[in-house]
């Protein structure tokens, strides 16, 4: 069981190296389609890349409602095994 | 312009096939298929079963449009089409690219718009041959990956719908995402279409002056290896820019 702050640095190092983000603009409150510009097709290859490193299968249901960065952090810690 | 090739015969005939096709397309969906399925167990055979239908259906729809003269055209490099694990990507420019394709290719999967799967005429066959509905966009991207994987050939449109003319052409990143994650070789098709007819935003009706004359035009394979090495959503990136270069410079885009 990660901590929320695992996780935060595991999205976060996941979305500079994937998207060669700027490390200050991966904020939790940043919004993936205003500020950071990931659309439909990233979010799918950032959700397969992460439930690698999270080693979960996951349904891309789960993410419909993911809007922030802390929306996504959110749903890793409820996918977590309890 | 003048009106040729005879404007009229021209006219109703093209009413005509339209009704044509759309009976044909029912009736192979709601009777044949189901036959198929019924005699066809097994799912692999099944699929491949019910494709060939559908591409002798369209291959036939070609053959007639063309024997009748209602149309010309030309298939160059149909030969390298139909690889294991092909992704092949075409421009869109008429309502009819998918009968060329998928009537002279047809093992292949393709990329469907998720209507085709509500609407009552198309559904029964889109669900039979097992192509795959271009939405929810993940759902789209896992299947189109598991295809390639399986060894299929698939075919994608990467403009998700037709060319409106005289605007760019504008692409989604779809197809390079899809086939860096999974083709073994990708392979583009440019396709014109002289005068212009079938096009979007215009009904079925407004014919051109004289016969049209498709041409598809198989290009070489793009290598994929160039693109690797860097994650993902750059690699994509890279690849759908280039994609975009390729079918901007190959096809033209008229009014």
């Amino acid at each position: 069981m990660k901590s929320r702050e695992e996780i935060f640095q595991t999205v976060r190092t996941a979305l500079i190296e994937l998207f060669e983000l700027e490390a200050p603009t991966v904020v939790p409150e940043a919004r993936f389609d205003d500020d950071l510009e990931i659309d439909s097709i990233d979010a799918v290859d950032l959700i397969d890349h992460l439930s690698r490193i999270f080693d979960r299968r996951v349904s891309p249901r789960d993410f419909r409602s993911v809007r922030t960065v802390q929306d996504l952090i959110d749903t890793i810690e409820r996918l977590q095994p309890q | 312009m003048k009106r040729t090739d005879f404007y009229w015969l021209r006219l109703v005939g093209t009413g005509l096939w339209f009704l044509v096709f759309g009976l044909v397309t029912f009736v192979l969906g709601f009777m044949v298929l189901p036959l198929i399925r019924l005699v066809t167990p097994n799912r692999q055979r099944r699929m491949l079963r019910s494709r060939a239908v559908l591409g002798a259906g369209m291959r036939s729809f070609i053959h007639g449009v063309s024997d009748l003269r209602f149309i010309e055209y030309e298939f160059i490099g149909r030969e390298k089409l139909g690889r294991p694990g092909q992704l092949i990507v075409a421009n869109h420019p008429t309502l009819i690219d998918v009968c060329f394709l998928l009537g002279f290719v047809p093992t292949a999967s393709c990329i469907v718009k998720a209507g085709h799967f509500r609407n009552l005429i198309t559904r029964g066959a889109v669900i039979g041959a097992a192509y795959i509905p271009n939405a929810p966009t993940e759902e789209m991207i896992h299947a189109a990956e598991a295809a390639l994987q399986a060894g299929e050939t698939l075919l994608m449109f990467p403009e998700g719908t037709r060319t409106v003319p005289g605007r760019p052409l504008t692409m989604q990143r779809g197809a390079a995402n899809v086939a860096l994650r999974a083709a073994r070789v990708l392979t583009p098709v440019y396709i014109s279409c002289e005068p212009s007819t079938l096009s979007k935003n215009l009904p079925w009706y407004r014919i051109p002056p004289s016969r049209p004359k498709w041409t598809l035009r198989v290009g070489d394979d793009i290598d994929l290896a160039a693109y690797r090495g860097v994650p993902l959503p750059i690699a994509s990136r890279r690849l759908h820019s280039d994609l975009a270069g390729l079918f901007g410079g190959a096809t033209q885009v008229r009014d």
